[in-house]
């Protein structure tokens, strides 16, 4: 596949909440405000990119061996599950990293992501480019399909963020900068918000749109296996 | 040789009958028009606005889905039963943005997402009130006086003044004698009908009706605008089953499983110990005679079989006994009909398919 239409992938046709539907907990949990959105996204994105990274230097690595004690990890009987455990490590410690920096610079949204911060870890966009990874050494390559994907979910994510809180609230949270407060108040509706959509069934509702919109909206129909492979 | 005509596969449900959908649909229009008669004849003009607004919304959202859909249901009259409807479960005093807010959520994303009409699985009806009910807690309960009542007394529905009053820690006799110690001033009519229904009819059974009852019966009580008068809901009920429009066994289960549960068990939370419940206050007050009849009857979202309808009552005065007795959203039906639509499929589904293993042996 050209890397242009790799990285493209993950934002539009392959877009992993939309299209894929993974990854639907957080994108119905977290997406109740702007800046949860945001952080989540970044959480996702960052986790992503690096385990991916990671994980192709690994393949490099052993492959440079020829033989000794890594024969398991280049191939032999336990090669999966000695990958999986491998990816399932480096995604969790990026991830507590991630919670760490989080807990550092902003504490009130760390107490805001809640459980779905340290979630991350076994997210399935994570979990779903654990596989592929594992064969693919070639790193721009994972570097593309990465930033696509994590492109792709905070897209989602905020879209999702941006009806709910406008239509649930009646307000837009962002960081607070120099006068700005960070909260948007929108005129009207801040004071009456259909408090509905701020609720997991109002995430669901809204997700169940973009989904719909994205499947009428698509150039070209996503592959079977595609389909198959998440349902 | 004829060629076979092809086989016509269409969704469910397959009603076959005489009557069309427009028929249909006009006909529990004009059933519901006593009840709503009274509602505005009650409320006036603020009732009238909410009837209207949310009548006119469903339309507005589906004339704007028809240019998606390229085709105009708006004459199917579906859309302004849902409407008119969802205003009759209304507050008088609602603002008007909810009204219009529940019916367009009703229409645009309840019916008309899911294919419109006959593809909807949930009640739209159900789903916009519960829809305003979540997000406009406050809207939801504005209520009006009725005219003639005493200055200062309360005008609060008498489900909700009652719930109210059991959260401060009232524990008197009944929810009648509550609701008079609430400062709920009955009217002048219902003292001398029950003065004289006690003194003449049941003097000789003991019983006597306390006040309150006579009001709360013909619907002279604060309240949304379609539920009040029970005997006005009653004769439309029994024009639509007369004239087969709706079946009974939806009705009746609902109203005989949630009578009995309120018997038996409607004293426990109180204290008072089994068999203590009441059961005229909890059928006159809310919208239960005009859910159970109107809302819970509809038939693209209630089961397709004669045992089906009664199990998926039976499951709606269930839920709505838990939820009326231990709820905090309104007076939950139409939050039971909501749950119940998601039973339906599994009513189907056990009904259906062992009504065709019976034909099987038979044969």
């Amino acid at each position: 596949m050209k890397s242009r239409s790799l990285a493209r992938r993950g934002i539009l046709n392959g877009n992993p909440v939309a299209m894929v539907l993974v990854g639907l907990c957080p994108a119905a949990a977290v997406t109740t405000r702007v800046i949860d959105a945001l952080w989540m996204s970044v959480g996702v994105f960052s986790v992503l990119l690096l385990t991916r990274v990671c994980l192709s230097l690994l393949s490099l690595l052993r492959d440079g061996e020829s033989a000794g004690p890594s024969a398991d990890l280049r191939g032999g009987e336990g090669a999966p599950r000695i990958r999986w455990l491998g990816a399932l490590l480096i995604a969790s410690c990026l991830t507590a990293s991630f919670e760490l920096v989080l807990l550092a610079f902003a504490p009130e949204e760390s107490a805001s992501l809640g459980i779905y911060a340290p979630l991350i870890a076994v997210n399935c966009i994570v979990l779903d480019r654990v596989e592929p990874a594992a064969g693919g050494k070639h790193i721009p390559t994972a570097l593309l399909d990465a930033c696509g994907l994590g492109l792709g979910f905070a897209f989602a994510l905020l879209l999702i963020a941006a009806v709910r809180e406008v239509l649930g609230a009646g307000t837009i949270t962002l960081f607070p900068a120099g006068t700005f407060g960070g909260t948007i108040e929108i005129p009207g509706l801040s004071s009456a918000p259909a408090r509905a959509l701020g609720y997991a069934g109002g995430g669901l509702i809204c997700l169940g749109y973009l989904a719909g919109l994205s499947r009428l909206l698509r150039r070209r129909p996503v592959p079977a296996a595609e389909e198959a492979g998440t349902a | 040789m004829a060629e076979p005509r092809p086989l016509a596969v269409s969704p469910a449900p397959h009603v076959v009958g005489l009557v069309s959908s427009l028929r249909l649909t006009w006909t529990v229009a004009g059933c519901l028009l006593p009840a709503a008669a009274w509602g505005v004849f009650l409320f006036r003009v603020p009732a009238l606005e909410v009837l209207g607004v949310a009548a006119g919304s469903a339309l507005l959202a589906e004339l704007l889905t028809s240019i998606f859909t390229r085709r105009v249901t708006l004459g199917d009259g579906s859309a302004f039963v849902t409407g008119l409807l969802i205003g009759l479960l209304m507050p008088p005093g609602a603002p008007l943005y909810v009204p219009a807010a529940a019916s367009a959520f009703a229409i645009l994303v309840v019916k008309q997402t899911f294919g419109g009409l006959g593809r909807n699985w949930m009640n739209p009806t159900a789903a916009g009130v519960v829809f305003a009910l979540i997000s406009w807690t406050g809207g939801m309960s504005q209520w009006l006086p009725v005219p003639g009542s005493a200055e200062g007394s309360a005008a609060v529905a008498p489900l909700e003044a009652l719930r109210a009053a059991y959260a401060a820690g009232a524990r008197p006799a009944g929810p009648l004698a509550v609701l008079s110690t609430q400062g709920y001033a009955w009217s002048g009519l219902d003292g001398r009908v029950l003065g004289w229904v006690n003194d003449h009819l049941l003097s000789w059974t003991g019983m006597v009706l306390p006040r309150g009852t006579f009001d709360l019966l013909i619907g002279n009580t604060a309240g949304r605008i379609g539920e009040l008068s029970v005997p006005l809901l009653l004769l439309g009920a029994a024009w639509l089953l007369g004239r087969s429009v709706i079946r009974w066994q939806v009705p009746v289960a609902f109203l005989s499983v949630f009578c009995a549960a309120s018997i038996v068990f409607g004293g426990l939370p109180l204290g008072r110990g089994w068999f203590a419940g009441g059961l005229y206050f909890q059928l006159f007050s809310g919208s239960i005679v005009l859910g159970a009849f109107f809302l819970a009857t509809d038939t693209v979202t209630s089961p397709l079989t004669d045992p089906g309808r009664l199990i998926y009552g039976a499951s709606l005065g269930v839920l709505l006994f838990f939820l009326r007795y231990f709820g905090a959203l309104g007076d939950g039906v139409p939050l039971a009909i909501v749950l119940g639509n998601c039973l339906v499929p599994l009513i189907d589904r056990l009904t259906v398919l062992r009504g065709r293993a019976r034909h099987r042996e038979a044969a």
